[in-house]
């Protein structure tokens, strides 16, 4: 376990404003108590100060994980999140896109969202840009990347894909063996 | 016909070529230029905007004039329709525009010639040619020893394979000369260049067979970690990274990444300077202003996905 270093810190806090923009400040200044993010194998934990403390008392190769596992570090330095770190995203979202009914089970196997399963999505959603979907329940299912704006979302046929399936709810299915 | 009249009148009409000044002006023509050591007038430079650049003006032309005088004044050379002012040797020595050149370092042939006491003849580029009667190059293009045609007969020693291509032979041969003579001259390169650093050939050949060989090492998919070491193989050195201890102060911690996520903002904020499709709902469908976003040229990307 060590903390992450300035350029590792810089990589994950990119990634994380596509999804929650400015939020970000949330996460690093709580106001119940301090949270921090650690590195253990490469994977990045947000954990709070005291459990952290703690931890440190867990051997190396015992300690599988602790906090939220927000996501890993590739080889190459760049940063993968995992669907682990939905319940923040979806707390701090920015962009967020609702999904109907018939729409959920599609998603949560792994496939694009089409514009037929939209239900709901935030007004003046810019292109390429992390959204979270939720389904009309509020219930958050995943996170992708928008494909077009709300603007252009509005002309593509019903078929066109306009969410990108980034991870969903069913990972935690599908990825067992992955996602810790 | 009396013209010196007209002459005084086209004489007065400009200003007097004489020009007096009080401390003598220095010329090297040799760069022609002029050092004008004069004092200037303070008062008239102070003076407004006007008295001050005629005042700089008229000494601009003073100057000038002087030159040209002094330029009348050399010896003159006629050619066919113009007539040239001979100037004399510079006198002033301008500092070096570029560095001085690198001292070039010896070939192994170079020590060799020096070392035995070889010189150089010098050869001429044309050869006589007794066959043509005509002059060659000694070498190339159009010289005699390639000319295909020459080489109507080789002579073949007894013992010689009657089965074996004699002019394949031959050209096989000129190109390992050719190969060889490239070699070298590789091998020369790189011992200048190893010299030029103060190190031996050998040893910087050697260690940029470690350098290549420890970049190749990694180069596998899991860069290099899980390969199967040989026996002897020295173990890399990595640089050794230096992190943060884990259980620092907090407040620390929370500042140095409030500081990364200004930095991060910052950056995104340059990227998003106008969000356009917010402005334009903003603006409404106002026709007019539809109108005036289309002529500026702005070209929205059209993409229909099949």
């Amino acid at each position: 376990m060590r903390p992450l270093t300035d350029d590792e810190t810089k990589v994950l806090f990119e990634k994380l404003t596509k999804y929650i923009g400015r939020n970000i400040v949330h996460l690093i200044d709580r106001p119940d108590e301090p949270y921090c993010f650690r590195l253990q194998k490469d994977r990045v934990y947000y954990v709070s100060e005291t459990i952290m403390r703690k931890a440190t008392s867990v051997g190396r190769h015992n300690l599988i994980s602790l906090g939220t596992c927000f996501g890993k570090f590739t080889k190459t330095g760049k940063f993968r999140m995992h669907i682990t770190a939905l319940p923040l995203l979806a707390q701090y979202a920015k962009y967020k896109v609702w999904v109907k009914p018939n729409g959920e089970m599609p998603f949560l196997y792994g496939n694009h969202i089409v514009k037929a399963h939209i239900g709901r999505v935030t007004e003046d959603t810019p292109e390429h840009q992390g959204v979270v979907i939720f389904n009309m329940a509020d219930v958050p299912l995943g996170f992708g990347v928008s494909a077009r704006s709300t603007v252009d979302m509005r002309k593509v046929d019903p078929t066109g894909i306009v969410v990108f399936h980034q991870s969903d709810n069913g990972e935690y299915l599908r990825e067992e063996d992955a996602l810790f | 016909m009396d013209v010196s009249g007209i002459l005084q009148e086209h004489k007065d009409r400009f200003q007097s070529v004489q020009v007096d000044k009080l401390v003598p002006v220095d010329f090297d023509l040799g760069h022609l230029s002029s050092f004008d050591i004069n004092l200037l007038d303070p008062g008239k430079l102070k003076a407004g905007q006007k008295t001050r650049d005629a005042y700089l003006k008229s000494i601009s032309r003073d100057g000038a004039q002087m030159m040209i005088n002094e330029l009348f004044s050399l010896p003159t050379v006629v050619d066919d329709d113009s007539v040239y002012a001979q100037l004399p040797k510079p006198q002033t020595t301008l500092p070096r525009e570029k560095p001085l050149p690198k001292e070039k370092v010896e070939t192994r042939w170079e020590k060799f010639a020096k070392i035995k006491g070889i010189q150089t003849r010098k050869h001429s580029r044309l050869v006589f040619d007794e066959e043509s009667g005509e002059y060659k190059p000694r070498f190339g293009y159009k010289s005699a020893k390639n000319d295909e045609q020459n080489q109507w007969a080789i002579p073949v020693a007894d013992n010689a394979d009657p089965y074996e291509d004699q002019y394949a032979k031959l050209r096989k041969e000129k190109k390992e000369r050719v190969a060889k003579n490239n070699r070298r001259k590789q091998r020369n390169l790189e011992e200048a260049m190893a010299t030029e650093r103060g190190l031996k050939p050998q040893e910087m050949r050697k260690s940029q067979l470690q350098r290549a060989l420890v970049m190749s090492k990694g180069s596998t998919a899991s860069l290099g970690k899980f390969d199967t070491k040989l026996t002897g193989e020295p173990k890399i050195k990595g640089i050794k990274r230096k992190f943060e201890p884990l259980v620092g102060s907090a407040d620390k911690e929370k500042s140095k990444n409030m500081d990364i996520l200004n930095r991060v903002n910052k950056g995104e904020a340059k990227a998003n300077l106008l969000n356009v499709r917010k402005a334009q709902r903003v603006l409404g469908t106002n026709k007019q202003v539809q109108a005036e976003m289309n002529s500026k040229g702005k070209k929205q990307p059209k993409r229909s996905r099949k």
